[in-house]
């Protein structure tokens, strides 16, 4: 089962040990259409965008206007078009947060990949470039795969996490450790266990 | 600002606890409870409040004193945690600011913080 949520920040607990948590809010959502491989479309209230796409389908399902987002999830067997039910989450004990991570943009393979780079100093003149990215004559060209420079980050990225409490009346999930993203950033939580 | 659900998630946590008020300047006597093997005791650490930080439940506080052979000994403490049992209060003390880190380059009689009066 699955449900949209939205990261809102991390704290901790008083407990011994300590245990770091995530702060999730599940989004509202209300279920549109239920197919048959256990899958829904449902909507839900992200920003104001609005088109004759989505108007459209506003009125095929009879769904009010703040619900602009569409998206298919995992849905617990017997739902029923209408509001989505977050009963579930209050038996969850592990859940998978799937999430774009925070995008770095252009960078080098030392923070892309952990390459150690080389001494800062001492006339070292090697500092944080990739060093060599092949061989010789032979091959006379570049492995396929080869890390290198570029694009990271904004990319979906999922972890595990233990859930530690939900509250049903704010729609706030509690996980242990961290999620990926930013604050505010929406993102899916799929229950495993 | 914190985050509504946050700080209510925190002080759900914290609304138990009875801890008393003081700051820097303040001599506190804490009692930590210990796990050894699977035995519990509670040890007591005395000494002068140095510095209060943070918020909600990641709030600490320094505790510094003078241990054995003068040597200073600073532990920091998690104010709202599970593992301290009792802070106690024994001496208020008049200071000036709010974190007191130049103690640490004082010793013996300028290392003195004046009661406070009232």
């Amino acid at each position: 089962m699955e449900f949209i949520v939205e990261k809102i920040g991390m704290s901790r607990t008083i407990s011994v040990p300590s245990v770091p948590v995530t702060l999730l809010k599940v989004v509202e959502a209300k279920v549109c259409e239920v197919r048959e491989d256990g899958k829904a479309l449902v909507a839900y209230h992200s920003g104001k965008k609005i088109n004759k796409a989505i108007e459209g389908q506003q009125k095929k399902y009879n769904i009010s206007k703040e619900f602009n987002r569409f998206k298919t999830l995992r849905v617990a067997e017997g739902t029923e078009p209408g509001d989505l039910s977050t009963a579930p989450l209050a038996e969850a004990k592990v859940v998978k947060s799937s999430f774009n991570s925070k995008g770095r943009g252009f960078t080098g393979v030392v923070k892309r990949y952990g390459f150690a780079g080389g001494p800062g100093s001492h006339g070292s003149r090697f500092h944080r470039a990739p060093g060599s990215i092949g061989m010789c004559e032979f091959p006379g060209r570049v492995q396929p795969g080869q890390k290198m420079p570029g694009h990271y980050g904004n990319k979906k990225v999922t972890v595990k996490n233990e859930v530690i409490s939900f509250d049903p009346e704010n729609n706030i999930l509690v996980v242990k450790g961290a999620v990926p993203g930013h604050k505010g950033a929406k993102g899916i939580v799929r229950i495993v266990k | 600002m914190r985050n509504k659900y946050i700080e209510a998630f925190e002080k759900a946590q914290i609304e138990s606890k009875n801890i008393p008020e003081f700051r820097a300047g303040d001599t506190v006597r804490v009692a930590v409870r210990i796990k050894e093997g699977n035995k519990e005791r509670v040890q007591n650490f005395e000494g002068v409040c140095i510095s209060i930080r943070g918020q909600g439940t990641g709030k600490t506080f320094t505790v510094r004193k003078i241990g054995a052979n003068n040597i200073g000994v600073e532990r920091i403490f998690p104010l709202y945690s599970d593992s301290i049992e009792k802070i106690e209060v024994v001496r208020r003390g008049k200071v000036r600011r709010a974190k007191l880190f130049y103690l640490r380059e004082r010793k013996g009689k300028a290392a003195r913080i004046k009661e406070l009066r009232k």
